[in-house]
């Protein structure tokens, strides 16, 4: 569900259905440390294009390793049945939905359209942002610190043009280049932000 | 916080007036309740042993090739092991079609060590021979389980069925965090030199079961992040992400202002808690702040990330910084074959290394109230698995007996526990089962095993279970 919001937040989800399970992005060394050698599940192939951005219903499982992003929100082992999730609220939790690329590259998809849309108006690219994640327009006082990070979040990225392009380089889906770097970072970063409130994550 | 009344505070607050177990039983509690509150259980007693390290040889390491001494076999040398002895018990199917039951010797050199005189393998172990009078052996450990995946479950959460919570979960849960940075519980993988017979081993056995999820295992990798996820993305340095967290927990404080619900109160601390292990992890996993004679101690290998010594210095930098308990794996002990062969690698991986932590955390003054504890998930047969000479066997494996070793942690050096048959396949005295290992280890974390229980499923669920099981006291310091 929290991956699911974030794609279809940014607009990168796929509502393909059917067919065999597909390998999103995952850190190295989660298969071959654990697979048997020789084994056709030790090493792990990621998936290309649209397959990257499918329902996390779609995500292929490997029991003895599950897709550690799910796996750090207590998705069930699959070997009984679950009459309740678990809800648990963790620091590793925070590190999924901050550093993923699959959350980063959301972010930064999220930050393409809202700019898009908003016209490059702050105020109005914020509406987007908001109406798109939490399904409701922002108080002036949360506008007023997304805008206060956007700031200083755009004030680095014109000073360091390299972390602007390493940032936006997360992801395979492409860059929108009429878009300037130190810009799409900033609200990447700021979108970011929003995809970690406890309002989307926790309701 | 104290403005806030919510429902769950309500009960929280309650909670601690009222005494722990007693009314959040009453009330059902949900896992939540602790996830939002962070308060441990609390011990019953004073714990003796206020940190674990739990050095698990995946595969189940052969008893009679480094413990448990048994000269008489010399003479059984490829004689059929007697029927008195098997007594018709179930062999796993590995071996249960093997035509003979050929005894098989021990082919390495025993000694005595120490004071207390314990018969080991000095051959492949001449460090930890040095140790043996701070160690308390325990020689009649036996499970039911007879394969590794339920044995290991067994061993780690007292049930074969996976799915319960492990020793290191109740630790969590019981004892709580020592720090703010990192994980209560911490599980290493070891990567053992020779890999030809290794067994899987998943992240089920470091689960917290039906335990509120926080205080499963947080797996400390040596390849890639130690830590999932720890690393920012590209193009965004600590002071970016800290500006980041910090307009977050704003936004989130505005939210917890209006709804006043605990759960986002404790989705701020979670991130400020995930920065702060951003932060720590980097200075826990360099090593170069090491000095030289560390190095000497526990030796060059563990200047190699992933190498059990390395996983042995990481545990003590883990307890070190407050962790409370680290579970460490080291793989292939499995040795259904080519005894001869694997066994020194075996050892020489761990020989030195098990020497230098107890040393390192004596030196410290932290073994007094650190539990080192060292065991596979069962034992190995005398007689041999395919072909015998006297250079060279295979076992198969055996839950009836085996041995196990605890260190400090009010844990009584210098003591053998228990004893076996001549064929080391029974036990004749002081048997230990895992539920007792269990119980006792709990005593030293300050628990009584019978009270020690979470609600789950209409039953106070215990680690120890429903079976009988007892505190040995003759293992307490």
């Amino acid at each position: 569900m929290v991956r699911d919001t974030a794609l279809s937040a940014s607009g990168l989800l796929q509502d393909e259905m059917f067919g065999p399970g597909v390998k999103p992005y995952q850190p190295e060394a989660i298969w071959d440390v654990v697979g048997l050698p020789g084994g056709d599940t030790r090493n792990y192939v990621q998936s290309e294009g649209k397959d990257l951005y499918r329902r996390s219903l779609y995500t292929f499982w490997k029991r003895m390793a599950p897709p550690p992003n799910l796996e750090a929100f207590n998705a069930p082992s699959r070997e009984v049945c679950t009459v309740r999730r678990e809800r648990t609220n963790t620091p590793l939790q925070a590190l999924v939905t901050l550093n993923d690329p699959q959350f980063v590259e959301a972010a930064r998809n999220l930050a393409q359209l809202a700019l898009q849309k908003g016209k490059s108006d702050p105020v109005a690219t914020l509406d987007v942002i908001a109406r798109r994640t939490l399904g409701r327009t922002l108080s002036d006082a949360e506008q007023a610190v997304l805008l206060d990070s956007q700031q200083a979040f755009a004030e680095h990225y014109a000073a360091h043009a390299d972390d602007a392009t390493a940032l936006l380089a997360v992801g395979a889906s492409a860059v929108d280049e009429s878009i300037s770097a130190a810009s799409l970072a900033a609200w990447t970063m700021v979108c970011n932000q929003v995809l970690n409130l406890d309002e989307l994550l926790n309701k | 916080m104290h403005n806030i009344q919510s429902r769950r505070q309500f009960f929280t607050t309650g909670r601690n007036i009222m005494g722990s177990a007693a009314l959040a039983s009453l009330l059902g509690q949900e896992n939540s309740l602790f996830a939002a509150t962070h308060r441990p259980m609390g011990p019953h007693f004073a714990p003796k042993a206020k940190r674990v390290i739990y050095l698990h040889m995946v595969g189940g390491p052969s008893q009679m090739d480094l413990f448990d001494y048994k000269p008489v076999m010399q003479e059984w040398y490829d004689k059929e092991l007697p029927d008195s002895i098997r007594m018709g018990q179930r062999l796993t199917t590995m071996t249960s079609g093997q035509a003979r039951f050929p005894v098989a010797p021990s082919k390495f050199k025993f000694s005595p060590a120490g004071e207390c005189g314990l018969w080991m393998n000095t051959e492949l172990l001449p460090n930890l021979a040095k140790k043996v009078d701070e160690i308390c052996w325990m020689r009649s450990l036996h499970t039911e389980a007879i394969n590794h995946e339920p044995a290991s479950a067994a061993m780690q959460t007292g049930n074969q069925m996976t799915g319960r919570p492990c020793l290191g979960a109740w630790a969590s849960y019981g004892l709580g965090s020592e720090n703010e940075n990192l994980p209560s519980f911490v599980v290493l993988v070891a990567v053992p030199s020779n890999r030809d017979q290794e067994q899987a081993i998943s992240a089920r056995l470091w689960s917290a079961g039906y335990l509120p999820g926080e205080h499963a295992g947080v797996s400390f990798r040596s390849q890639g992040d130690p830590i999932l996820y720890i690393t920012n993305p590209p193009g965004v340095p600590d002071a970016i992400r800290q500006r980041s967290i910090e307009g977050l927990n704003r936004l989130n404080e505005m939210q917890l202002a209006v709804h006043r619900d605990p759960e986002t109160q404790t989705r701020i601390q979670q991130y400020e808690m995930a920065f702060r292990m951003q932060a720590s992890v980097p200075e826990l996993t360099d090593l170069s702040s090491e000095p030289d004679h560390i190095f000497e101690l526990y030796g060059e290998d563990a200047k190699k990330p992933g190498t059990f010594a390395n996983t042995a210095l990481m545990s003590r930098r883990l307890i070190e910084r407050g962790v409370r308990f680290v579970q460490v794996y080291h793989n292939n002990w499995d040795h259904h074959s080519n005894v001869a062969g694997r066994m020194p690698s075996q050892c020489k991986d761990i020989d030195q290394p098990c020497y230098a932590l107890l040393e390192d955390l004596k030196q410290r003054g932290m073994l007094d109230d650190t539990l080192i504890i060292w065991g596979g998930e069962f034992g190995r047969t005398i007689y041999t698995q395919g072909n015998l000479s006297r250079e060279n066997y295979g076992r198969d494996h055996h839950p009836r007996c085996f041995t196990m070793w605890m260190a400090g942690g009010g844990a009584k050096g210098g003591t053998i526990y228990g004893e076996t048959d001549d064929f080391s396949y029974n036990i004749v005295k002081d048997p230990v089962h895992i539920r007792d290992f269990h119980a006792t280890i709990l005593q030293l974390m300050g628990f009584d095993h019978e009270r020690f229980s979470y609600k789950f499923q209409g039953l106070d669920q215990r680690l120890t279970g429903v079976l009988p099981s007892r505190v040995i006291p003759e293992l307490l310091a």
